[in-house]
Parts: C-alpha cells; sequence; structure tokens
C-alpha cells in the first residue's frame, strides 16, 4: 500500500535504513579477536630467513656408535636406510601424525593460528591414547626411577618428582596452559611456539623413554624409532626428525643410526626380558647424544630468527626459545654441572630479553654459541 | 489363580532356581552376585557396579535375560561381561531362575550360553494395605540402602505393588591385591588406596522405583501393568579408573545408568489353554564420562536405546500333547553422541558420532512353537524357533563409519528328553541349536575393552551353537542330586582378532593410537565348550540343609591370529608372532573348574545358621586377547577359597534380621577376568520390617 506522504516513506525509508543497518550489525560476526586467523608473509619470509650453518667437520663418531666395529652383526646391517620394526602395528605413529596435523594447524605454512584452529589442535592433542595420555605419563630417562615403586602416575609423585616426572610436572602445564589461551585468541603465535617447543621435548624424551622400557617390551623400540621418525625411512622423515634433517643431516643421520643401534640390540638380545644392558646404553647414549643436539639446533635456528621476525612474531619466538631453555634446564645441570652456572645465567637473559638491538643481537650470539659449544656434535 | 512369570523351563533341561529366600540368606550386593552359589554360574565383575554371570563360559550378549517373559537384552549389549543384570534391583525379585544351555527356541535368540529368567515379586493377595522396610548395609563399601514398598488390595480383583529404594556403596575394600603367580606381580588394575586394600574406582549409587498392577476380572484371566525402574549413577569402570597406565585422577565412569521396563500383560488360562500377550517399552540410557582432569579434558558419551516390544503365546492340548505356539518382536531405536568439553575454558566439542552411529535401529523376532508329549515315564519335548532380525545403521562420512543394512534369517531347534529310569531317578537328554545375529554392538560400535580398542564389523555373521548334553537327576526323601555333562559347538563364533593400525577405520585416532586393536570376526572353523556341573542337596537331619555344586567347562576356538593372518592386515597381537602360534587357542574367560557348599541349619523358632563356601582354581587358559586384557595377570588369575559364616531370624511376615559375616579369613580373590578383587572381610546385615 503506498505511503500518503512523501516524508513519511522518506522518514520510513530512513528508518527502514536504520533497521537494516542494525540488523546487519547484529547478523555480522563479531570483529576478530586479535591474531585470529590470517596470513603473516612478512615474519621472516624464506629469502630473510637466517640458515643456521652446522659444522661438524671436526666431529668423530665414538667407536662404540652404531654402525660400528663395537656392535655384533644384526638386523639393522642391511637396510641402514630403513628400520625394521618387531611389530608392524604401532600405536606411536598416531601420535606423531597427530603432532603433524596440530603443526599444520599452529605453526606451519606462514599461518597465524585461529580460535578454531587451537579448538581444533587441542582436540587432536586430547584425543584417547594420544599425544596428551602419553604427556601425562613421560618420565625424564635421565633422573633416577622414583623410590619404593612409586610411579608419576600416582597422586602428589609429579610434585614430589618434578624431573622424573617432566610429562605432567613439566610439558603438561605448558601445554594446558598454551592451549587454553589459543583458545581464547590470546597471543596465538606465542601460544603456539610454546606448544611446539613442549612437543618437541616431549617427542625427545619419548624416543629415549621407549628405549629404556624396551628391555622388557620389546615393541616399545619401534615406539623408540616412531616418536623420532614418524615411522619414516632415512631420506623422508617427519616430526622431530624432519626438524633435525633440515637444520643438519648428519645429526639427523646420527639419530637415525641410533634407532637402528636399538632395534639391533634387541635383534641379538631377543628374549622378551633383555639381558644386555651394555648394548642398550651404547644405543640410548647415541640416540641422545644425537637428539638433543638436533634439539639444540632448533633452538639456535629459532633465535636466530628473532632478527627478522614482526610484531608478534618476536615474541613468538622467544616463547619458542624460552620455552625449550626451561625443559631442558634440568638436564644441563644434571648431566653438565660444569656449565649449570652458564646455562642458569643465559636463561635468565632470555627469559627477560633486552630492548637494546646490540644486547639483543649480542643475546641471539651467545645463545648459538653456547648451545654450538654445548652440543658439538651429534 | 493364573500364573505371572516366565515360561518354565522344560523337566530335561538343566536348571537352578534362586529364591527369594535365598537372597534373604545370602545377602547378595546385586543380581549377578546373587548367583555365585548357582551350578554352573561364574560371576565376573568388571567394576563393583557392574556384574555379569558366565553361563556354561558365555556371557553377556550369548546369554538371554528375560524380566517376567520380556527380553532385557538390547541391540547394544557388547561381547563379553556387561553390566546389564547388574541393574535388576534383588529387592524386587521373586526368583531367578537359570537355564543352563542353549534356550534361543524357547526364550529366544541370545540364548546359546543359558537363561536367567527374573520372576518379580507379586503384590499380596491379602486384604488391606501393608506397608514395608527393608533396611541394609555393609561394611566393605560402607553400604547403605533402603527400601520401602507397599501391597495394597484394591478390592477382590485388583491389587498394587509399590516400592521405591536407594542404596549409595562407597570404595570397596578388598582382602588386598593378587599375585601373578609367573612374575609375582600383581595385575595393573584396580589401583589401591594407600592402606593397600581399598579399590580406587569402586561405589555407586542406586535409586529403584516399581509399581505393578494386577487386575483378575476373572479366576482365568490376568491383566498386570507395571512399571520397573533402576537409576545408576556415579558408577566408576574399575579397570578405567584410572586405565592401567594413566594418571591417579583420570577416571571412566557412568554418570547415569538407567533402565525403565514399562510394559503391560494379559493372561488368560483354562485348564486346557493358556495365553499371553505382552507390549513392552524399554528404556535404556547410559552416560559416561572420562575425566582427565590434568588436562582438563572431558569426554562424554551419551547413549539411549528405546525398545518396543511385543509377544503372544497360546498353548493348548492336541492329539500328541501339549503344543505351545507364539511369536515375538523387539525393535530398538538408538540415539548416540560424543562431546569434548574442555574444563579451563568452557568450550565442548561435540564429536562426529558415539559410541553407536544415531539413528541405528535394530529388530529381533520370531515364530516358534513347541510340543511336550509324555508318556508314561517319558517326557518329550521339541521346538522350532524361525527368526528375522535386521540391523541397520546410517553411514556416517566423518568418522567413516559403514552403513549397514542387513538381515538374516537364524532358526533354533530343540529336542530333549526325560526319562524317569526310576521313580527316583530320571535321565535326562537333549539336544539345541541356538542362535545369535550380530547385533549393533558388534556391526558399528567403536569403545575401548579391556583388551584394547575394538572397532566396528559391518559384516558379521550370525553365531550359532549346536549342543548336546545329558544328565542325571536323583530325587529320593532328603536327597537331591544332579549330574551333567554337555559339549558345544559354536560356528561362526564371534572372536576377538587382534588387528594392525592399517585396520582401524578412517578418521579412528583413538583406534590407531591404541596399544592394542580388536575386531570382532566370525571364526573360520568351529569353537568348542566342554563341561561338567554336579549339584548335591541333602539334608542328613531334618533342620539340616547341605548344598554342593561343582562346575567345569574348557573352551577353545580356531586361534584368530592365524586367521588375521590369512586376511588381509596384518595383526597385533601382544608379543605375537602375525603368522605363528597354535592352530587352536582357549576361549576367552572361560571360568576355571570351581564349586561351592552352603551349609544351614534351621531353628524352629525362626533362626537360621549357616555358612558359604566358594572356590575357583587357578586359570591360566588364556586367549589371545586375554593377554592384553590388564584385568588378568600375567599367566593367569589365581584360585581362592572364600568361607561366609550367616545367621538369619524371620519372625512370619513382619521381621527380617539377617546377618552374613563375608570372606571370614579375609582372603585376597578375583573372579577369572574381573577388573575388581572381591570384598575382604566384611560384615552385610539387612532388616525388613513389615506391618503385616
Amino acid at each position: 500500500m503506498p505511503l500518503p506522504f512523501p516524508r513519511c516513506r522518506m522518514a520510513f525509508f530512513m528508518l527502514a535504513c536504520w533497521v537494516a543497518l542494525l540488523a546487519a550489525s547484529c547478523k555480522s560476526d563479531p570483529p576478530p579477536p586479535p591474531g585470529d586467523a590470517g596470513v603473516d608473509p612478512l615474519d621472516c619470509p624464506s629469502e630473510t630467513t637466517p640458515v643456521l650453518s652446522d659444522n661438524v667437520s671436526t666431529c668423530t663418531a665414538l667407536p662404540t656408535d652404531y654402525p660400528g666395529g663395537g656392535w655384533p652383526a644384526c638386523i639393522s646391517d642391511s637396510t641402514l636406510d630403513e628400520y625394521k620394526p618387531i611389530n608392524p602395528s604401532i600405536s606411536t605413529l598416531a601420535r606423531v601424525a597427530a603432532f603433524e596435523q596440530i603443526a599444520d594447524l599452529l605453526w606451519r605454512n606462514q599461518r597465524i593460528p585461529s580460535i578454531e584452529d587451537f579448538h581444533s589442535a587441542r582436540e587432536i592433542y586430547a584425543q584417547n591414547e594420544g599425544l596428551d595420555s602419553r604427556v601425562q605419563r613421560r618420565e625424564d630417562v635421565h633422573f633416577d626411577v622414583l623410590p619404593d615403586g612409586k610411579a608419576c602416575n600416582q597422586i602428589e609423585n609429579p610434585e614430589k618428582y618434578p624431573e622424573r616426572c617432566a610429562g605432567p610436572a613439566k610439558i603438561l602445564p605448558i601445554l594446558n596452559d598454551a592451549f587454553a589461551k589459543g583458545m581464547l585468541g590470546e597471543t596465538p603465535r606465542i601460544q603456539a611456539r610454546r606448544i611446539e617447543a613442549a612437543l618437541l621435548w616431549f617427542l625427545y624424551l619419548s624416543s629415549l623413554a621407549e628405549v629404556q622400557s624396551c628391555d622388557t617390551n620389546k615393541n616399545n623400540c619401534d615406539s623408540a624409532w616412531a616418536y623420532y621418525t614418524g615411522g619414516t625411512p632415512r631420506n623422508a622423515p617427519v616430526g622431530l626428525a624432519k626438524y633435525v634433517r633440515e637444520l643438519s643431516e648428519e645429526t639427523h643421520d646420527r639419530a637415525y643410526d641410533a634407532a637402528l643401534a636399538v632395534r639391533c640390540w634387541r635383534d641379538v638380545d631377543a628374549a622378551d626380558s633383555a639381558t644386555r644392558p651394555d648394548l642398550q646404553n651404547l644405543a640410548l647414549k647415541q640416540y641422545d647424544t644425537a637428539l638433543l643436539r638436533g634439539i639444540s639446533l632448533t633452538l639456535r635456528q629459532k633465535a636466530a630468527e628473532w632478527t627478522c621476525a614482526h610484531d608478534e612474531g618476536l615474541p613468538a619466538r622467544q616463547a619458542f626459545v624460552q620455552t625449550l631453555f626451561g625443559l631442558m634446564e634440568a638436564g644441563v645441570v644434571e648431566q653438565q654441572p660444569g656449565r649449570a652456572e652458564a646455562f642458569r645465567n643465559l636463561k635468565k637473559r632470555v627469559d627477560t630479553p633486552p630492548a637494546d638491538v646490540a644486547l639483543f643481537d649480542e643475546l641471539i650470539s651467545s645463545i648459538d654459541e653456547f648451545m654450538g659449544e654445548l652440543f658439538a656434535c651429534p | 489363580m493364573v500364573r505371572a512369570s516366565n515360561p518354565s523351563p522344560t523337566p530335561e533341561r538343566a536348571q537352578s532356581t534362586l529364591r527369594q529366600a535365598d537372597i534373604e540368606k545370602r545377602l547378595p550386593r546385586s543380581a549377578p552376585d546373587a548367583l555365585r552359589f548357582e551350578p554352573g554360574v561364574f560371576v565376573q565383575q568388571t567394576a563393583h557396579a557392574q556384574g555379569s554371570a558366565y553361563i556354561r563360559g558365555l556371557t553377556g550378549q550369548q546369554t538371554l535375560l528375560l524380566f517376567d517373559g520380556i527380553r532385557l537384552n538390547t541391540s547394544t549389549y557388547r561381547q563379553g561381561p556387561n553390566q546389564y543384570f547388574f541393574l535388576v534391583d534383588t529387592a524386587i525379585i521373586d526368583s531367578i531362575e537359570v537355564v543352563r544351555g542353549g534356550g534361543a527356541t524357547a526364550y529366544g535368540a541370545d540364548a546359546l550360553g543359558g537363561v536367567l529368567l527374573v520372576n518379580p515379586l507379586r503384590p499380596s493377595p491379602r486384604e488391606g494395605v501393608f506397608p514395608s522396610l527393608s533396611l541394609r548395609g555393609a561394611t566393605a563399601d560402607t553400604e547403605m540402602g533402603g527400601r520401602i514398598q507397599t501391597h495394597v488390595s484394591l478390592g477382590e480383583k485388583g491389587r498394587l505393588l509399590l516400592g521405591t529404594g536407594a542404596r549409595r556403596a562407597g570404595l570397596l575394600r578388598s582382602g588386598g591385591p593378587i599375585y601373578s603367580f609367573v612374575d609375582g606381580k600383581p595385575p595393573a588394575v584396580p589401583r589401591f588406596a594407600e592402606d593397600g586394600k581399598t579399590q580406587l574406582g569402586t561405589g555407586f549409587v542406586e535409586n529403584t522405583a516399581d509399581i505393578r498392577w494386577e487386575y483378575a476380572p476373572s479366576p482365568n484371566t490376568l491383566w498386570t501393568l507395571a512399571s520397573v525402574g533402576y537409576w545408576q549413577s556415579d558408577a566408576p569402570r574399575t579397570d578405567q579408573c584410572p586405565p592401567a597406565l594413566a594418571r591417579f585422577d583420570e577416571c571412566l565412569r557412568y554418570e547415569r545408568q538407567d533402565r525403565l521396563l514399562t510394559y503391560a500383560t494379559w493372561r488368560h488360562q483354562t485348564p486346557k489353554h493358556a495365553m499371553h500377550a505382552t507390549l513392552s517399552w524399554q528404556h535404556q540410557y547410559e552416560q559416561r564420562r572420562n575425566d582427565r582432569p590434568a588436562s582438563f579434558v572431558l569426554q562424554r558419551d551419551k547413549d539411549s536405546i528405546e525398545t518396543l516390544g511385543s509377544s503372544f503365546t497360546w498353548t493348548f492340548p492336541w492329539r500328541l500333547g501339549s503344543l505351545r505356539v507364539g511369536a515375538d518382536a523387539y525393535v530398538d531405536f538408538i540415539h548416540s553422541t560424543s562431546s569434548l568439553r574442555f574444563t579451563d575454558v568452557g568450550v565442548e566439542r561435540p564429536l562426529s558420532r558415539g559410541q553407536y552411529v544415531s539413528g541405528s535401529s535394530y529388530v529381533t523376532s520370531a515364530a516358534f512353537a513347541s510340543n511336550q508329549w509324555e508318556y508314561k515315564t517319558l517326557s518329550l519335548n521339541t521346538g522350532l524357533r524361525l527368526g528375522w532380525q535386521y540391523a541397520y545403521a546410517p553411514g556416517e562420512t566423518h568418522s567413516g563409519s559403514t552403513a549397514v543394512n542387513q538381515s538374516w534369517w537364524p532358526w533354533a531347534a530343540h529336542v530333549g528328553a526325560a526319562w524317569q529310569l526310576h521313580p527316583s531317578l530320571a535321565l535326562l537328554a537333549s539336544v539345541d541349536r541356538s542362535f545369535r545375529a550380530p547385533n549393533l554392538d558388534d556391526l558399528t560400535a567403536r569403545q575401548r575393552t579391556g583388551p584394547g580398542f575394538q572397532f566396528e564389523n559391518p559384516h558379521l555373521k550370525p553365531e550359532t551353537s549346536s549342543s548336546a548334553e545329558l544328565g542325571l537327576r536323583l530325587r529320593k526323601n532328603r536327597l537331591r542330586a544332579e549330574v551333567w555333562g554337555f559339549a558345544t559347538r559354536l560356528d561362526g563364533l564371534l572372536l576377538r582378532m587382534p588387528r594392525g593400525a592399517e585396520a582401524c577405520p578412517p578418521q579412528s585416532p583413538a583406534c590407531l593410537a591404541s596399544n592394542a586393536r580388536y575386531q570382532l570376526v566370525n571364526a573360520q572353523g568351529a569353537s568348542w565348550l566342554l563341561g561338567t556341573e554336579a549339584m548335591l542337596r541333602l539334608s542328613p537331619l531334618r533342620p539340616l540343609s547341605l548344598q554342593a555344586s561343582l562346575s567345569w567347562v574348557w573352551g577353545d576356538s580356531p586361534n584368530p591370529a592365524l586367521q588375521a593372518a590369512s586376511s588381509s592386515g596384518p595383526p597385533a597381537g601382544p608379543s605375537s608372532s602375525p603368522s605363528s602360534g597354535p592352530r587352536r587357542m582357549p576361549l576367552s574367560r572361560v571360568p576355571p573348574l570351581h564349586g561351592t557348599v552352603e551349609a544351614n541349619w534351621q531353628f524352629p523358632f525362626g533362626l537360621q545358621l549357616g555358612g558359604g563356601f566358594r572356590w575357583a582354581l587357578r586359570q591360566t587358559r588364556l586367549a589371545l586377547n586375554d593377554f592384553s586384557d590388564v584385568r588378568i595377570p600375567l599367566g593367569g588369575t589365581p584360585g581362592f577359597a572364600v568361607v561366609d559364616l550367616r545367621a538369619s531370624y524371620r519372625f512370619k511376615e513382619k521381621l527380617l534380621l539377617a546377618l552374613v559375616l563375608e570372606n571370614v579369613f579375609n582372603s585376597a580373590y578375583r573372579y577369572h577376568g574381573s577388573s575388581i578383587n572381591g570384598p575382604g572381610r566384611s560384615l552385610s546385615f539387612r532388616v525388613d520390617l513389615a506391618a503385616f
């Protein structure tokens, strides 16, 4: 029905426009929270990303390293580029695959992770028998087992024995906090890098823990390999191995050799309960040295990237380095007591990086130098 | 008056009956617990609030539960032990008839191992209103509970029974851990409190309510309208609370577990004819909650099953005896969801599917006929059942769940004879064929089980049992004795086949990440159960009664690992070689040789004193999946012997006082395959007061 007066029509039109605008504003999505999904091409594009130069020319393999004369002939000798599983069905592969999925969602491909990405990533992380289930029980084999038959899955023990119970006591709180903050849209890149660092450390600890427990459960040797490589051949790694290989082929090779050493040990020592702790220890030592060096290279690389990072990319890399420093501290203090003080001093500086550019560059050099010395050879 | 109960077992069947009077003496914690002294029955418990009766080596979905003639089994009964018989309140049981051996012809699908027929309490025929109160408690789990009920007569033709009850049980204290006789270590579940005896992951709360109205418009006709409700809450699954290697605070618990059975029956009985029709609706609901508080993760699964049922039977005489014909049909409708909640940020994410696929349905139907023919000292019973079963489940893309649209026409038959060799001695023999079609749990469920993760197999076929049994029954004065031998061949038996990760259905990360994965498959080749049972009841002196039973079952099947090796995908058996191992293996969780002895002295003024003795030998015959079952100690379950002392006093219908000192020697013991150890030394009591 036509309206009687033009003024009324105008008023009606304006009212309609206002209602439409209001409705549109009601319907439209709320403004994206800070750090919601988007591409971040300026944050360390590949042409400006510093590339870590790794020099292992002065390093030589130990005579006890695998493959070497100190090892008996075994199943690993025939195919050094591929691990031969004891049981082809390895549940650990699913957890490394979950790590890869989380990586794609949160920190790979120069994406700024959205709240939804964090939701999806945490859902993957929390799957039954998934990463979370193992983080909750992961022990750091560098430290003594709990006394009187106690275990880290018992009440109060993670708090009483945080070094041995590294998973529940140290890694889990970081992951919980980072996932929660990410799901609330708080500093997504920072939280993503904290998750990355914590999970990398978990993969490292897990590889070693599985070597240790393989003495009574042979299938765990496969898990030791799978936690590092994601169940892949030497030249196509995923997970932690991919990180290491991208930064140092030699370090990756030594780590892969160590996985083969583990398999070799359980080939030679095939009883349900192992009887050759000497071989187990050799393999474990080789694995530990190579993996720790690989982790340290990742840390050095992330520290180096501070120079090209922008906006939240800078504190994100700091968060990565700070997180790994925090997780490594107990081990360095325990195993390298002579370097403990220097490590702690450096950690303090990492925790509160200077604003001054010159001092900042000096800190990056110090990290690179210190880590390079501490973990000189794979 | 018209009889209102399940159809009675024919005389040649191996069967025993548990009565409310036995429950008053034994003070069991649950309906399954009440069966511990029945011959041929072995009760496994996965949790404090669960219990599953093994009858002739089979349990769960391979035994049939009937309540007042109505089928309780739904299409979500899983393989192995389940908790559903626990959801029958012992306070409303008048009697339980245990029929051992295949019984599909007379009672319906699934009755491969046996049938449990629950006959509920009926309203008192006396005029008036009679309220009563019953209280019970036990020290081992600090249990306290009670029930009030009222019998009301509504004129000459109508009567009513109303009741409601509640019970709360705390952590269950055992006699201590049991230890493997191989490595001397206790099994990984359950975990114990600091006292080393109190079992974590135990306790529950239950509420019950029931109403039964009976109306007899004539002496030959009876209408019954009844509703029986059971609501359980806060009941941890002991082997998952916490799981074997998980943190102390991780717990899978049944947040809610409900059953509401409502039904109407019509019975008409004349000296020659008997007709019986039933309409029923069963609502079964489960809400499981898996807490991982250290990670602020809570997974919640909800499954509801609505079952509509109907049955009709007509018994009439004819030239060749008494013929019973009938038909029954039950239809299940499934709704199943699952969600993941992150409690620190209050975010809940629905998962693509629940344990079952929502929208699934299942039909169990059959027509049957049986005949009882008697000639002098011979009673010959024959029967035939033709079934039609249909399973439907929609596909689910995201989880990679395959659609199911299958139907089967299984059949069952029974021929049995009781020959009275002598007035006191009868020779009993029967041959039976029973069936069980795969249900929705077998075809579609994804779930954590004791041995590992089990995923669906939409291509399963029915399993059948063909059995022969022979028995002798002696009844003379104060002596009753029975001895039975049976052999059961199981074809297409569902076995848990170890599977590799690559066999996991798409989008099933929990399957991929599990250390052990299984899929149900039909065994290629016959499986066997052989066994004997003996029962003796003796009253050497008038006030003294003695009862003893002895049961032995031996079961084996083709090795599922070899079957896995010949099918797609390598197996992932615990420490098993993919293509090696014995050709045949023991069936899973078959009970060891076990027995019971009971004695009771009845004084003339209402006092009874007695005791019970249960024992079992160690069970070392383990199936492949038993090796990865954390409930079973390495090498098998140790044997045990447990003594109970009992005292009760009854003054007419007005008062009952009952006491049981359970496990007098505080033995640490476990029924094979259970997650929990039996209660330690404890006192149970029951007090009934009635205004009769």
